[in-house]
């Protein structure tokens, strides 16, 4: 007896929804998406699940390719001014927002404004720019006190996104949360349907204008093929896992790596790499209290690290599921080499002993601050918790919630005041790819991400390539970047793991992107 | 008994009063920030304290305390800190799940805990009683998420009869609902049927001990007659109480079951607001949480009446 004959069968012809349910269902797509979307504004919030939302609601001006390259999305091009202190830009004709209205070059002078007010790029680059203005309703301005090479990367980016929202709604202050999702975008919000914590829908917005040219990354024609996205937030990935295999769900976008050979053991299922880039391990230390103020400590604990114990723990031992890399900056990127990198070679727990007897370690406590809630960032924490101790430290392992981590990684106090020595974190590939990006490169002392590692040296070197005038120089600059970052270990890179996505077999038109999108998306 | 209930009503006000309180304190005290859950990893100090300043997380305790009781004595439980959405709407959209779930594990707790209780006590030392009895033990011992798994793989995977999760609104009619909930309350319901089956059992060897009972069946009354009319009649004011207690259980186990069944209901929404740190809606479901506690258990001490003429308020 099949489901649908159980206990539906007594009543088949008296309910009608059910059948209207299935209707619909050939042009829907379900998807168990890889958090709660809690949040509708990706200016507000950097949950990479809100950006996900956002680029089903909302268009950019330019956008990345599959190569990286910056290609005009909402915009038909740009020019450039020979002295290059002003950037005009105009606006493909026949764009317009859900709510019916025409997107204007005001829309995208409000929008760029808010978004840079929050993008930690634009912020680096906006003191060089003088004004950004509108000039009629389809063309708006850059002019800049210097050339900024730069100013596509990050108009273009998809970090931290550039997306454009009516004028009205994109006045709201930067810190203040929009509550109206209105895009320009492929789909449109259905926030009637909106249940926090249950499920999200989008439908086919028919009057999206999308580019002629195929799709390429996230450039290219942002055509959509289905009526409907709806989310289904599962929790469980168990249970996320049974609804795959049963079809009760479409897509899952981040499958736990547990649960991959169960899905690839099903014919009904795909699973594929989606994303570009791979999710970075990061291990992180507290710089300004011991024991690894101290350098010869830092350097001790990088000599025990053998990236693929932590790969191993993430991603198992599916060899095409990780990789080391033991630079600072995204392998396969332009800027990705070892120079420098030999410490991560060491991977000698013998030395290591030897080089923290030698750098006088003590005894002090370490804390190692682990989120039970967040498989992958436990599994790193775990492995490096397993070092410490076989090298001698007196570890303390604190496990805890991500929710409490991210509070507690805030203290520079001592360890006997709440303070941590040691956190870890994940980042994806395109986050550590520039220098400009890159959170974990910065030494910046106290205004550096948490651990406030302070080198002035670093910080010489990053400006150095902002100003970097071609792509050889860039390399030299990130050379050096490299060598100076093995010397003085801002953190240890503990490699990267692939994380692919898994969706039933009638589902057609899934690319590779830089983020998970469903436009180009069909269901048979 | 009307002057009882009013009594007993306003006695909720303080014990209300206290619960908030303490959830309150307890949240207030407890690490977290959910400032910087928002702001995420690339936000400077100064863009945290902006979102804290925002959100009124930086101003002192008293003054939020206070602010949340005139808010809630006039009705608003405030608003999401990351959904932007009223805390009432989004119990709104939540409690139907929650209470189907909980309806269901009950009616089908009692309707099969009660009988294998009685079935254990009457014949007492037999199989059927060790049979009873073991899988009482049975229902205690093994987690909720076990069972839920276990049933979710024969059911769902292998048999393909019912879903694997979900939720379907009572309105899209019975059929879809049970087929979504069948399984969950199953799972739900094992702790609560052992315990409740036990219960019935002791107490009903208890009351089959009594001199009335013999004398009902001097007076040739028969089997059924005897379990159900005269014995379990008499037993049914612990059973009531474990039923009642049972909620607090009924409660705990939802948190779980709605985990395992990706179930939309509120034992889901505390999990996702308590990661989140998301105050609230945590303040504003705890409160929810005791008042039926309360409601239900006053609701029992009234039931007492219809069991036993002797009991008066």
């Amino acid at each position: 007896m099949q489901r649908r004959t159980l206990l539906q069968a007594p009543l088949a012809t008296a309910i009608a929804a059910p059948a209207l349910a299935q209707g619909g269902a050939a042009r829907t797509l379900r998807v168990v998406p890889q958090a709660n979307l809690t949040s509708l504004d990706p200016v507000w919030t950097t949950a990479v699940v809100t950006r996900n939302h956002a680029f089903l609601v909302y268009d950019q001006l330019c956008a990345q390719d599959a190569q990286g390259e910056i290609k005009p999305q909402m915009v038909e091009g740009w020019v450039r001014e020979e002295d290059g202190l002003a950037w005009t830009f105009t606006l493909r004709p026949g764009l317009r927002f859900h709510d019916g209205e025409p997107v204007r070059a005001q829309d995208c002078v409000a929008s760029i404004r808010r978004w840079a007010r929050r993008d930690p790029f634009a912020q680096v680059l906006w003191p060089a720019v003088a004004e950004v203005a509108a000039l009629d309703d389809r063309r708006f301005r850059f002019r800049l006190h210097k050339p900024v090479p730069l100013l596509l990367l990050a108009l273009g980016q998809t970090q931290f996104p550039c997306f454009v929202m009516p004028e009205r709604i994109a006045n709201t202050d930067a810190f203040q949360q929009i509550r109206d999702a209105i895009g320009s975008g492929p789909f449109r919000f259905v926030p009637g349907e909106w249940n926090p914590g249950q499920r999200a829908v989008w439908t086919k917005f028919d009057n999206y204008v999308p580019r002629q040219e195929p799709v390429d990354g996230l450039a290219g024609g942002r055509v959509p093929r289905l009526d409907r996205v709806e989310w289904t937030i599962i929790s469980d990935p168990a249970t996320a896992a049974n609804a795959m295999v049963t079809g009760e769900q479409d897509y899952w976008e981040y499958p736990l790596h547990d649960l991959l050979p169960l899905l690839r053991r099903n014919r009904e299922v795909v699973v594929q790499q989606r994303l570009l880039d791979g999710t970075y391990g990061i291990c992180r230390f507290n710089q300004l209290q011991p024991p690894f103020n101290n350098l010869g400590v830092r350097r001790a604990v990088a000599m025990a690290v053998d990236q693929r114990d932590y790969l191993r723990a993430v991603a198992g031992n599916e060899r095409d599921g990780w990789e080391a890399c033991e630079g600072v900056f995204t392998c396969g990127t332009a800027l990705a080499n070892e120079a420098g990198s030999e410490i991560l070679k060491t991977r000698n727990i013998d030395r290591a002993r030897a080089a923290l007897k030698e750098a006088g370690y003590a005894g002090e406590k370490v804390v190692l601050v682990a989120p039970g809630d967040y498989p992958q960032i436990n599994a790193l924490s775990l492995v490096t918790a397993d070092l410490l101790t076989r090298m001698g430290m007196n570890l303390e392992l604190v496990s805890t919630d991500w929710g409490t981590l991210v509070q507690r990684r805030v203290s520079k106090e001592p360890v006997e005041r709440g303070g941590w020595s040691i956190i870890h974190t994940t980042s994806s590939g395109q986050s550590l790819a520039l220098p400009v990006f890159h959170l974990f490169l910065r030494a910046n002392g106290d205004n550096a991400w948490f651990g406030w590692p302070n080198d002035p040296e670093i910080e010489r070197l990053r400006a150095a390539w902002i100003d970097s005038p071609d792509l050889p120089t860039q390399k030299r600059v990130a050379e050096a970047l490299n060598r100076r970052a093995m010397e003085v270990l801002p953190y240890i890179p503990l490699g990267f793991y692939w994380q692919p996505s898994a969706w039933r077999r009638n589902v057609t038109g899934a690319f590779r992107a830089p983020a998970t999108v469903f436009w180009n998306m069909a269901k048979g | 008994m009307f002057a009882y209930v009013v009594r007993r009503v306003l006695a909720t006000i303080p014990v209300m009063a206290i619960v908030a309180l303490f959830v309150f304190s307890l949240l207030y005290l407890a690490p977290g920030d959910p400032a910087a859950v928002i702001a995420g990893d690339q936000a400077t100090p100064q863009d945290v304290e902006r979102i804290r300043a925002s959100l009124g997380l930086d101003r002192p305790y008293l003054v939020r305390f206070g602010s949340w009781v005139w808010d809630i004595l006039h009705g608003d439980m405030g608003v999401s800190i990351f959904t932007n959405l009223p805390v009432t709407t989004m119990i709104q959209q939540r409690i139907e799940p929650t209470l189907s779930l909980m309806i269901l594990t009950l009616i089908l707790a009692v309707s099969i805990a009660v009988p294998m209780g009685v079935l254990a006590a009457w014949k007492q030392g037999t199989i059927i009683d060790r049979a009873v009895m073991a899988f009482a033990v049975l229902g205690f011992s093994v987690p909720v998420f076990v069972v839920g798994y276990l049933l979710a793989y024969v059911f769902a995977l292998e048999l393909d009869w019912l879903p694997v999760q979900g939720y379907t609104a009572f309105s899209n009619g019975f059929f879809p609902w049970l087929e979504n909930l069948i399984l969950p309350a199953i799972a739900l319901g094992g702790v609560y049927i052992a315990l409740i089956a036990r219960i019935t059992r002791a107490t009903m060897l208890e009351v089959l001990g009594q001199d009335y009972i013999r004398t009902a069946r001097a007076k040739g009354a028969g089997q059924g007659s005897i379990l159900f009319l005269h014995a379990l009649k008499n037993a049914a004011v612990p059973i009531v109480t474990v039923i009642g207690i049972g909620i607090a259980l009924l409660i705990g186990g939802a948190v779980v079951t709605e985990s395992v069944f990706a179930i939309p209901g509120l034992g889901r929404l505390t999990v996702d607001a308590i990661l989140r740190r998301d105050y609230p809606v945590i303040q504003g479901v705890v409160l929810l949480f005791s008042f039926v506690y309360v409601l239900v258990n006053l609701l029992i001490d009234l039931v007492y009446t219809l069991f036993d003429p002797r009991i008066r308020y």
